[in-house]
């Protein structure tokens, strides 16, 4: 009996596809946009041999974006998969405990206060705005928390508590959008809907080392997630400090989902699909499936960002929505199925 | 030797008292089984007793130390819980189940060493559920998952053993077979366990020690000959119980009983009409 060894095997097999999955979305994103450059241009400007188009191209639009799209889906998948480990709701998701709908008010209060009267993305806007992003994200997750406390927090409460929330935050940010100029508005309705915008080297430069460092103690803390998804009494059996664990590990998820949305705006259901794919491929305990969920995460923003940026071209369609509707239809096929 | 014992224990939920003045002892390798009517506070006791609950006031004692001085990892070393009806996220394997009861032993990853895949395939082979190793938990029948629980407890590795009614939801055959390998754990490996079961001929049978509660107090405590009297039974379950000897097991055994309150609500009736 050697089941622990034959998933590992499945996993690792699982990790190889992905991996290369990646690697191929990769190599034809760097090909394909509004400028197409032959694969054999993209090799000769990647090892510095490349005309100054190409590179202006490739180096300073295309690969910072892309490199965010992955950073962006692992977080979003992870965070996603965390949260549903913590709340033992496997329909947990940032999107629907409020955390984007915090952090998009705080962008659209921004946007309904600064940016205005700046008339133009400023560099000091394209810093600013992640920054209450960020803030916005941390304090719907406190205010989550707080609302849902009760002698410690249970996970139903947490989730419907997170509903509510959600549901207030969307209202104020309908009332300010309707307030709004129309090139704002137009800005808020795209930042919403989960755009990679601030594709540069410095957002990188930012954002890697935090989400890279936070996704490594996430699957350390996999085996914590284990037991927590075996409910609050068995896992307190087992010698975990439920409470104490659970803070951390949503402040993690909070984390992993706001630096996301600072950087990609409200891109809702990945952090729902991923970890489900992730779930069916390698089942539920944490150590394989977390990986496998940061890494189909980071695919699957990757293909997405690359169909919004082709499929209409010149014209984007925010990565947002592309994943909403190749994941709406996975969803009802999982329902259907579920009877 | 005591194993685990209560002093002035008071518990509640929020100012609703359940519990009060309580003083328990569970003695090492015995099987202790708490009995009582539904609400009794049994549950809460068996929560509070396993730290997942805490007390009003009063102290629980592990080995002699009051166990909020534990560490809690430490706690998991020496005592496994298992709750009434436990679930498992959808697709989780049976010895996946299992080889997490071995996380207290284990620091970091959480991988398992070679110690710990012994201590799984016995668990299994106990519970014989070998062949089902690889099968989800969910799609199990109710007395296999029950057993998986029970191994997942079992390999642990503690001296004590503390099960909230292991045997609800199965059928007569499955609920004597979890009962006789908890029996087997006690007697082949000294392990101490402390559970509530709602079927007083099997708490009668199985344990050496009995415990009979109602409304939070200890109403007596003993042998099941000094508690499966209908006195006893009277008092913490308003039942008249007609009480013979199991001529296989030489166990008092409940044969029938009658409910006590429709005898007094009759009279009342009576009262009223006269």
């Amino acid at each position: 009996m050697n089941d622990v060894r034959t998933k590992r095997k499945k996993f690792m097999i699982t990790m190889s596809v992905l991996f290369i999955l990646t690697i191929l979305t990769f190599i034809i994103s760097l090909n394909l946009g509004v400028v197409k450059i032959a694969p054999i241009d993209v090799f000769k400007t990647l090892i510095g041999h490349g005309t100054i188009r190409d590179k202006l191209v490739l180096v300073d639009f295309r690969l910072p974006r892309m490199i965010l799209s992955l950073l962006i889906g692992a977080a979003l998948a992870v965070s996603g998969a965390m949260l549903q480990g913590v709340s033992k709701n496997e329909l947990a998701d940032p999107g629907i405990l409020g955390i984007n709908a915090g952090a998009g008010l705080a962008v659209i209060l921004f946007i309904y206060f600064f940016q205005g009267s700046m008339n133009s993305v400023t560099t000091f806007g394209i810093f600013l705005m992640p920054l209450f992003a960020l803030a916005g994200a941390v304090l719907a997750a406190f205010l989550i928390y707080i609302l849902a406390w009760k002698k410690g927090i249970d996970p139903v409460r947490l989730i419907l508590v997170g509903i509510g929330v959600n549901s207030g935050f969307g209202a104020a940010i309908v009332i300010f959008q309707l307030k709004m100029n129309p090139q704002d508005f137009m800005q808020a309705a795209v930042w919403l809907s989960g755009d990679i915008w601030g594709a540069n080297w410095k957002f990188v430069s930012i954002l890697a080392p935090l989400i890279l460092l936070i996704l490594p103690f996430a699957i350390y803390k996999a085996h914590v997630l284990n037991m927590l998804n075996l409910g609050d009494q068995v896992a307190t059996g087992l010698g975990i400090r439920v409470e104490k664990e659970r803070r951390l590990l949503l402040l993690m998820a909070v984390a992993l989902a706001g630096f996301s949305v600072a950087a990609g705006g409200g891109i809702a259901f990945l952090g729902l699909t991923a970890p489900h794919i992730g779930r069916k491929l390698v089942g539920p305990r944490h150590q394989l499936l977390l990986p496998v969920t940061a890494l189909l995460g980071a695919l699957l923003l990757l293909a997405a960002d690359a169909i919004g940026k082709n499929l209409l071209a010149p014209t984007e369609i925010p990565v947002g929505i592309v994943v909403a509707i190749c994941s709406a239809p996975y969803f009802i096929y999982l329902l259907m199925k579920a009877k | 030797m005591v194993s685990l014992s209560t002093e002035q224990l008071k518990i509640g939920y929020g100012d609703k008292i359940i519990v009060e003045d309580l003083n328990l002892s569970i003695t090492k390798g015995e099987i202790t089984t708490i009995i009582g009517a539904n609400g009794c506070g049994k549950s809460t006791i068996l929560k509070t007793l396993a730290r997942v609950h805490s007390a009003h006031s009063g102290v629980v004692y592990l080995d002699g130390k009051m166990i909020h001085k534990i560490p809690t990892k430490e706690i998991a070393k020496k005592m496994a819980v298992l709750p009434q009806s436990p679930e498992a996220p959808s697709g989780l394997t049976v010895y996946e189940l299992i080889s997490f009861g071995r996380s207290p032993h284990q620091t970091g990853f959480g991988r398992l060493t070679e110690k710990d895949r012994r201590v799984i395939q016995w668990a299994l082979d106990v519970t014989s559920l070998s062949s089902f190793a690889d099968q989800a938990v969910d799609a199990l029948s109710g007395g296999q998952r029950q057993r998986a629980w029970i191994a997942m407890a079992i390999a642990q590795e503690t001296d004590l053993l503390v099960l909230d009614e292991p045997t609800t939801y199965l059928d007569m055959a499955h609920q004597l077979e979890i009962l006789q390998l908890l029996e087997k754990l006690n007697k082949e490996e000294g392990r101490t366990i402390v559970m509530v079961i709602h079927d007083l001929n099997h708490a009668s049978r199985f344990s050496h020690h009995m415990v009979a509660l109602r409304n939070g107090k200890l109403i007596k405590e003993g042998t099941a000959e000094d508690v499966m009297t209908s006195e006893v039974l009277k008092e913490v379950f308003q039942i008249d119980a007609e009480i013979v000897q199991d001529p296989r097991t030489k166990k008092p055994v409940c044969l029938s009983y009658d409910l006590l309150q429709k005898e007094t609500q009759g009279k009342k009736q009576k009262a009223v009409s006269f």
